[in-house]
């Protein structure tokens, strides 16, 4: 194994550095800059927002674990995050689609409304899906005893 | 400072932030990353050869297929990847928090490997709606962060692979492991007095917050994960897949849109080639060595005419399948003598852009089906299909298929 690790590690730092210089190769300085600044936006984007955001909907989602059954959260959760990688992707399309592109074949969809529809179409999943969860568990379970 | 770390390690503890997720999440984030690397490797050389290389034509579907998983593995990206970093979120927070030059270096190592592959992934979606406000030029940058990412997964295997091959099957006992803890710190460290200060209202609220279940964790985070690569891939992939094509909601493209119900990659006026591809006195110039003709459209209209059914497969991703009819490329050369292993040079009317001028390797110019097109679906091409007339060859990139022709030269 040791082996192994030595030469992936040697091939990996290699390539790695090939691809920089490739970079170093073709962009002009300022380019290298504004490259920079967008490596280091990214990290700064996930890392200080979007991973604090998801932490705190996580919070909010078990504190409601003490009324709500953890199942129905856990199709709320995975509703939650369809919706939002959809969101992280077609929400820069929009914006794209509003700068209106030079070519009238691209963007053409009405990217927005469809969004919404689809934030719609999961919020009814997660409500029927709870529904028939509950309504099974109420069949299970003779009446009056604690759920 | 200290405290405050493992406070947040604290926060962001949860059952599904083990080894074994991250293990399960990375092989399959790595596995996208390598199919991605590969496609678009031959992506790259059938548009800028190297001079030992050799493409086939066929099958005609080839680059189609190879556009289509490329830009699909990317996107699919995007969920694995925010899972992945999820997982391993707590770590960010380690103790120390940078401590000796090996751990500047995993840090930094780490660093170039995560803010790589998001740019990689931002800018190859920003590309594919044709919206690229980036301070830097995409294509090489693409091209060359595609070797930082694939050497940074190297690196990053070989330095995990002790709790890769640990937690590559399933634990026997079911114990999925922990991250790493540092050593000599209890968790948690002194119990503060609650209630006091931003950080410790904070603490109070998280330690307050019931923890669901392990297996409601664990299985939360494979549903939502797989669940919503199911949901990007079947919302998008129709602007390939022409099965799919009713689900395409979200894709930049969709099939049948544009003059005659095709889709365009480069429009007229954005090429500004409108006045002389509309000019009466256009001609076709063939040239090999001494020997020139000049064709006019009504000319090559009454040279023998070919049909096939052929995609057009853009690198961004979307293709549309035609039947386009016109001359077959290899015969309109022959008019000229062209030697059957020569290579042409083909030049467009446009006055710039990158792909002006393409090069046409012999087993192209070879095929039945390659021609110079001047008719689609059965009406004369349009202005914005490369009226008078284009290139159209089985397996090459959209952005080869020349539109506009002004000259063909036969390259010895």
């Amino acid at each position: 194994m040791r082996a192994i690790r030595i030469v992936l590690g040697l091939v990996g730092a290699a390539t790695i550095g090939g691809g920089g210089l490739l970079l170093l190769s073709t962009q002009r300085p300022d380019q290298l800059l504004g490259f920079v600044l967008w490596l280091i936006g990214a990290i700064l984007v996930h890392d200080g927002i979007l991973a604090p955001i998801v932490l705190g909907v996580g919070l909010l989602l078990r504190r409601a674990g003490r009324r709500i059954p953890w199942a129905i959260l856990g199709m709320v959760q995975a509703a939650l995050i369809v919706g939002a990688v959809l969101t992280l992707v077609v929400a820069p399309e929009i914006y794209a689609q509003s700068r209106s592109p030079g070519n009238p074949t691209v963007l053409v969809g009405d990217y927005a409304a469809r969004l919404v529809g689809l934030w719609a179409v999961l919020g009814v999943l997660v409500t029927v899906a709870a529904a028939g969860y509950l309504l099974r568990r109420r069949r299970r379970r003779p009446e009056g005893a604690p759920a | 400072m200290r405290r405050l770390l493992l406070d947040l390690r604290r926060a962001v503890a949860s059952p599904a932030r083990n080894p074994r997720k991250a293990v399960v999440i990375g092989r399959l984030l790595g596995s996208a990353f390598v199919l991605c690397f590969l496609t678009g490797l031959v992506s790259h050389y059938l548009q800028h050869p190297e001079p030992w290389m050799a493409w086939t034509p066929r099958p005609e579907w080839g680059y189609q297929l190879n556009q289509g998983v490329h830009v699909t593995t990317g996107l699919l990206c995007i969920p694995l990847l925010l899972a992945k970093l999820w997982v391993v979120y707590p770590d960010l927070f380690r103790l120390p928090l940078i401590g000796g030059l090996g751990s500047v270096l995993e840090r930094g190592s780490i660093a170039i490997f995560v803010g790589s592959t998001l740019v990689q992934l931002a800018i190859g979606v920003l590309n594919t709606y044709q919206f690229l406000p980036l301070p830097f030029y995409f294509l090489q940058v693409h091209f060359a962060l595609s070797f930082v990412i694939l050497g940074s997964l190297a690196l990053h295997i070989a330095v995990k692979l002790p709790i890769i091959s640990r937690y590559w099957r399933r634990p026997a006992d079911g114990d999925e492991g922990a991250l790493e803890v540092p050593e000599q710190v209890p968790e948690p460290a002194i119990a503060a007095p609650p209630g006091r200060g931003v950080t410790g209202r904070a603490m109070a609220f998280i330690d307050a917050t019931p923890a669901p279940p392990a297996k409601v964790s664990r299985r939360g985070l494979l549903a939502g994960v797989g669940l919503s690569a199911a949901a990007l891939l079947m919302l998008t992939v129709g602007q390939t897949l022409t099965p799919l094509d009713p689900l395409n909601l979200f894709a930049p493209r969709k099939k049948g849109t544009g003059p005659q119900g095709l889709l365009v990659n480069r429009t007229s006026a954005q090429a500004g080639v409108a006045d002389a591809a509309t000019d009466a006195a256009w001609a076709l110039t063939v040239t090999n060595g001494e020997r020139t003709i000049a064709l006019t459209r009504a000319q090559l209209l009454a040279l023998p005419q070919i049909d096939a059914a052929l995609p057009i497969a853009c690198v961004e991703g979307w293709s549309q399948t035609a039947t386009w009819r016109g001359v077959r490329l290899r015969e309109l050369v022959g008019l000229v003598d062209a030697d059957p292993g020569a290579e042409l040079e083909i030049r467009s009317l446009e006055r710039k852009g990158a792909y002006k001028t393409t090069r046409m390797a012999a087993e192209y110019v070879r095929d039945d089906e390659t021609m110079v097109a001047l008719a689609v679906n059965g009406e004369p091409l349009h202005l914005e299909h490369g009226y008078p007339a284009r290139i159209l060859a089985p397996g090459r990139p959209g952005v080869l298929q020349t539109k506009w022709l002004d000259t063909i030269e036969v390259r010895a």
